[in-house]
């Protein structure tokens, strides 16, 4: 049955990815551009689920839709809603957007459609406790230097709010 | 042909079993929502020294579904400002995570929807979506008051997710699974993590309340302050399912305690009588429904910056604390239960004893400053 499912899920999940963050690019309304990019990460946390890593893909969810839109939204509510008549999407940097673009797309569809499907090893997001094993073992700097950036960002934005003392 | 449970084909029965547990989930929130709501007026009428609703059925028992009935036959009314498709799709964002909430709640021995081995952050997970249903509501509401109340209640939940997840995340250390199903087994007799991890406990007790929008911390839906808060502009069934979530989540979160602190399904009997743990389980987690129904009708609101305040400047640091001690406990005793259940207790006496001394000095400094005013008054008005 799961022949059926996944290829079904896959591309509810891909149409979700995709569409989603088309429009979160070409609308002009920027709640519902905040709000379909949680759609966009929601998707791609289907994808990790596909891919049997669920540890990963509630991770997804509760960082990206459960904290990061929740901020986004935080922000575009505190700015002004009526001077949004233009969308940034019809301007004279469109020839440079495309040929960036076209720059990184080439390769990326060249690389995916000689994709050929290896020996696939079973992948190591599912499991917690191999998955906490290597993150604090083989990824043990990384982790550390993306703590000690949080960490600075933390003080940054404590000292960015911090009323001057008279 | 391969024959699945009770005699149906297994592609009948996947569907067949996706609706039911779909309906049994429907139906324990709406009844457990009816009966929290009966009992929510109940207890509290109780307490305020009043009847409470007696005139419909016996003892008013029937008094919820003709508020029910009243809700679900309510004209369908949106303002014309309000922006359509978030306005109607802002219920069932904060619905559904709580209903998806009791898949891995684990009901007795072997009545878990699935034992996943990440439930309980799948359940954190599910918890941390309703803040965007809620923000969504109050910004398509497109009302002063509404957006007030969706800024409040993303602020308030957001800060408040923090302690909750160190307080879940001292327990999943003791006991070493995200599993609700392995954590409630680990705490098979009378020590139930409660006695060994109180302070986790309270941490998350207070976190919880906040995250269901409930009293002391409900200001996102402050009658006094803002009309309704995020629901002002809803009404009829729309409002209703906010309210039915809003129980849903007391439930949920009831649960979590009485499984992760409580023991869950254990009790007298269950060896021999599985169903029995059920039973067991329910009782625990109306428990702490009914706690917080006590604490709703003992304490008064708090402040915006007194919440704020609160949370980042005495449950995070207490809970970062904790985790470190416990952490550290854990690795270094091979039996770490007296050990971790002292510094646990500490710091539950460290937070009990030591707020009263922090509200006195704030109070002397508030006193001083009523005195200096009231000086200047006197100033000012003598001739």
């Amino acid at each position: 049955m799961s022949d059926v499912l996944e290829p079904f899920f896959f591309a509810v999940f891909a149409l979700g990815v995709i569409g989603a963050g088309a429009c979160v690019v070409t609308l002009r309304r920027i709640t519902a551009q905040a709000l379909l990019m949680a759609l966009t990460f929601a998707s791609m946390a289907g994808m990790f689920l596909l891919l049997g890593a669920e540890t990963i893909a509630l991770f997804q969810v509760l960082i990206y839709v459960g904290a990061i839109t929740i901020l986004i939204l935080f922000g575009v509510m505190f700015t002004k809603q009526d001077d949004r008549g233009y969308g940034l999407f019809f301007q004279r940097q469109t020839p440079w957007a495309a040929a960036v673009t076209l720059v990184i797309a080439v390769p990326v569809a060249f690389l995916a459609f000689s994709f050929k499907d290896p020996i696939t090893p079973s992948p190591k997001g599912g499991d917690l406790i191999p998955l906490a094993a290597s993150l604090f073992t083989d990824y043990a700097f990384p982790f550390e230097i993306a703590s000690v950036l949080l960490l600075a960002a933390l003080v940054g934005a404590i000292v960015l709010v911090k009323r001057d003392e008279q | 042909m391969p024959v699945g449970p009770f005699g149906i084909d297994p592609v009948i029965w996947a569907a067949l079993r996706l609706i039911i547990a779909v309906g049994l989930a429907v139906f324990l929130v709406l009844n457990g929502a009816l009966a929290q709501i009966f009992l929510e007026r109940k207890i509290q009428a109780v307490m305020q020294d009043r009847l409470g609703p007696y005139h419909t059925g016996p003892f008013g028992l029937l008094q919820t579904f003709a508020d029910a009935i009243k809700l679900i036959g309510k004209e369908d009314i949106r303002a014309k400002l309000t922006d359509a498709p978030f306005f109607l799709a802002a219920p069932a964002i904060v619905f559904s995570p709580m209903l998806a909430s009791f898949v891995v709640i684990p009901f007795g021995p072997d009545f878990v929807g699935a034992n996943l081995n990440v439930g309980l952050l799948y359940l954190t997970t599910l918890g941390s979506m309703t803040v965007l249903g809620i923000v969504i509501a109050g910004w398509a509401s497109n009302n002063k008051y509404s957006l007030m109340g969706g800024l409040r209640s993303a602020g308030q939940l957001i800060s408040y997710e923090v302690p909750q997840i160190l307080a879940l995340v001292t327990v999943v250390l003791y006991v070493g699974s995200l599993s609700m199903v392995d954590i409630t087994k680990s705490q098979p007799g009378l020590l139930v993590n409660a006695l060994i991890l109180p302070f986790a406990f309270v941490t998350y007790l207070i976190a919880a309340l906040a995250e269901t929008n409930r009293n002391p911390f409900d200001l996102p839906e402050a009658e006094s302050e803002l009309v309704a808060g995020f629901l002002t502009e809803y009404s009829g069934m729309r409002w209703a399912i906010f309210f039915l979530s809003e129980y849903g989540e007391v439930t949920v979160v009831s649960a979590i305690m009485a499984t992760l602190w409580f023991g869950g399904w254990h009790g007298p009997g269950v060896d021999a009588l599985p169903v029995l743990g059920i039973l067991w389980f329910t009782l625990k987690t109306y428990a702490f429904v009914l706690l917080f129904m006590w604490i709703r009708a003992t304490l008064p609101r708090l402040r915006i910056d007194q919440l704020m305040g609160f949370c980042w400047k005495v449950l995070i640091p207490l809970a970062l604390v904790n985790i470190m001690a416990s952490a550290v406990i854990i690795l270094a005793f091979a039996d770490p239960r007296l050990p971790l259940a002292a510094v646990n207790w500490l710091l539950v006496g460290g937070l009990v004893f030591g707020l009263p001394f922090t509200q006195r000095r704030r109070l002397l400094g508030f006193r001083k400053r009523t005195r200096e005013s009231v000086a200047m008054r006197d100033v000012r008005l003598s001739p």
